[in-house]
């Protein structure tokens, strides 16, 4: 496992303000690591790999008392994403149905996914969603449909939790940069990043990932 | 392998065309958000583009075993969902009712179209539905294990609570009968109306046939009338058998007389539409299948009985629904999946 160095700055007073936003006066003094980024296998023989066409994510962390923020940002030429209505009705009476727009688009997304208990040693969990005895937990940014917390203890067993967690998303110049605040972990932690670009049809294992990184 | 497979035969003679089996499924199951585009019963004229556009020339299915997922349709591939400008026509004095936007495709677009063979035209309906397959592409695709096929009786459904809406169901199933609902991020499919079925009661499309030519029951039921025309009289074929998902919906070919001037001829000597239509929807096997049916209509034109053209005449719900009580038919525990 790399170790690589991250200044961490900021003090609890000036995170209770502004990290969500991305433009923050913090995050100027964040180190900022870039990570680089590589693709999953196509799922199907018959498919095409997917290409490379984001190399890699810039990383920021600013940690204090009101927990960890996260700051993802990447190059990312389509920006991929929809207002997508909010079904509320199963079954319509007098009212209109509301439409769904398109069947094949898929959204931009990213994930910081971190071990569910504190590692011991070197060791990370595996990389494909953890496994029985190293659970993990995902948060997932969706350019569409917001923030969501994921629980995952091998591959097939990414299942939602309910629960979300603040974030912020801007894409501006052809550049996604997405603000997570995230509960604090252990220091040591690692934690590994994953990216979507819903024009390349990514969703679930087909996507961008880097391998675990542990901050200090 | 389902302890028990429910099952459903059409015979393509008897359809008008009509719709109303894609209304009853509409109203009773397709008629929320998100789900506007939606029919998981079509009726589509054959030959024709179908619904979605082109699903049978996409891919899909197996082939030597593998997946051969196709690309997902578009949503103009399925066709547009257009408002009328009613209001502007009854209270503003509109010339006539017509769509808000410039309607490029639908559901039911090339109806009664079909073809040209030798000068003459040929068309008839092919109603569709998901297939219940015994070995579902759809269930095969999904990284998430969120389609399961049920134990007591074969009904392949969708975990709404497991899908996150991927789709890689809606490249793999060869019929294009799984849908993606945007607006849930979920993918919907027919549910063969499993709650109607747990209740003796057939499948809404098939009560509300007027063709009455839908017939109910389960395959591994020999007094069913599903079996006898599936296994026993062999009169019922799936669609796209090579496709390798081994559909549990059978359609009774279409058995058109001989072409004008032929009167006497075999069908199979002067067809009225070209039988390799027919062999490329249904596989080689539907000209056995055209034999048998000319011979039994031959044996009834000489005065014999015809048990199979008597049980196609489907004369009421008992001949054509076999549905045991969900409580006899199980024997397993509640909500086993398979």
């Amino acid at each position: 496992m790399r170790f690589l160095a991250l200044i961490l700055a900021g003090c609890a007073a000036s995170l209770a303000q502004t990290p969500l936003d991305p433009s923050a006066a913090e995050w100027k003094s964040a180190a900022a690591v870039s990570l680089a980024l590589n693709r999953t296998p196509p799922l199907y023989s018959t498919d095409a790999p997917a290409s490379l066409d984001i190399a890699s994510v810039e990383l920021r962390l600013l940690r204090g008392a009101a927990g960890n923020f996260v700051r993802l940002e990447w190059a990312d030429k389509t920006h991929d994403t929809a207002a997508i209505a909010k079904a509320e009705r199963a079954w319509q009476s007098e009212q209109l149905v509301k439409q769904s727009d398109a069947t094949n688009r898929f959204n931009d997304a990213c994930a910081v996914m971190i071990p569910a208990r504190p590692v011991v040693g070197d060791l990370s969990p595996s990389l494909q969603m953890g496994d029985a005895e190293h659970p993990v937990r995902i948060f997932l940014w969706d350019a569409a449909r917001g923030a969501a917390i994921m629980e995952a203890s091998g591959r097939e067993t990414t299942k939602r939790t309910g629960q979300s967690f603040p974030a912020q998303g801007q894409y501006k110049d052809g550049r996604w940069t997405v603000t997570m605040q995230l509960p604090a972990w252990p220091e040591g932690t690692p934690l590994a990043v994953a990216v979507w670009n819903g024009s390349q049809q990514d969703r679930d294992g087909r996507k961008y990932f880097t391998i675990w990184f542990r901050p200090r | 392998m389902p302890e028990h497979q429910i099952s459903m035969v059409l015979d393509l003679n008897k359809c008008l065309g009509c719709q109303t089996c894609t209304m009853a499924c509409k109203k009773l199951w397709t008629d929320g958000d998100g789900m506007d585009y939606m029919y998981w019963n079509n009726v589509e004229t054959r030959p024709g583009q179908g619904y979605p556009r082109n699903w049978d020339k996409i891919g899909g299915g197996f082939e030597d075993g593998k997946l051969r997922p196709s690309e997902i349709p578009t949503k103009e591939d399925y066709g547009q969902t257009f408002e009328y400008n009613y209001a502007e026509r009854l209270f503003q004095g509109g010339p006539q009712a017509m769509p808000q936007e410039e309607v490029r495709n639908t559901p039911n677009w090339d109806e009664d179209v079909g073809a040209m063979t030798l000068g003459e035209n040929y068309y008839f309906y092919l109603p569709r539905l998901c297939n219940h397959c015994t070995n579902p592409a759809c269930l095969e695709a999904c990284p998430r294990k969120a389609i399961y096929k049920r134990a007591e009786d074969g009904i392949v459904l969708v975990d709404q609570e497991r899908c996150e809406g991927y789709r890689y169901c809606v490249r793999a199933c060869p019929y294009k009968k799984i849908y993606f609902n945007e607006l849930l991020g979920k993918a919907q499919k027919c549910i063969f109306c499993y709650p109607r079925i747990e209740n003796s009661e057939a499948n809404a499309c098939a009560r509300q046939c007027p063709g009455r030519l839908r017939f109910v029951g389960f395959l591994d039921d020999p007094t069913s009338a599903v079996h006898k025309l599936v296994h026993v009289y062999k009169v019922a074929l799936g669609l796209f058998p090579e496709k390798g998902t081994a559909p549990n919906v059978f359609y009774v070919p279409p058995f058109n007389p001989p072409r004008r001037g032929s009167y006497g001829k075999s069908v199979l000597e002067d067809p009225r539409m070209p039988m390799d239509y027919l062999q490329y929807l249904f596989g080689g096997e539907v000209i056995d299948v055209i034999r048998r049916l000319e011979g039994e209509l031959q044996r009834a034109q000489n005065g014999s009985k015809s048990e199979v053209l008597q049980l196609l005449i489907g004369r009421d719900d008992q001949v054509r629904y076999q549905i045991p009580k969900h409580g006899d038919l199980i024997q397993l525990p509640g909500g086993r999946k398979a």
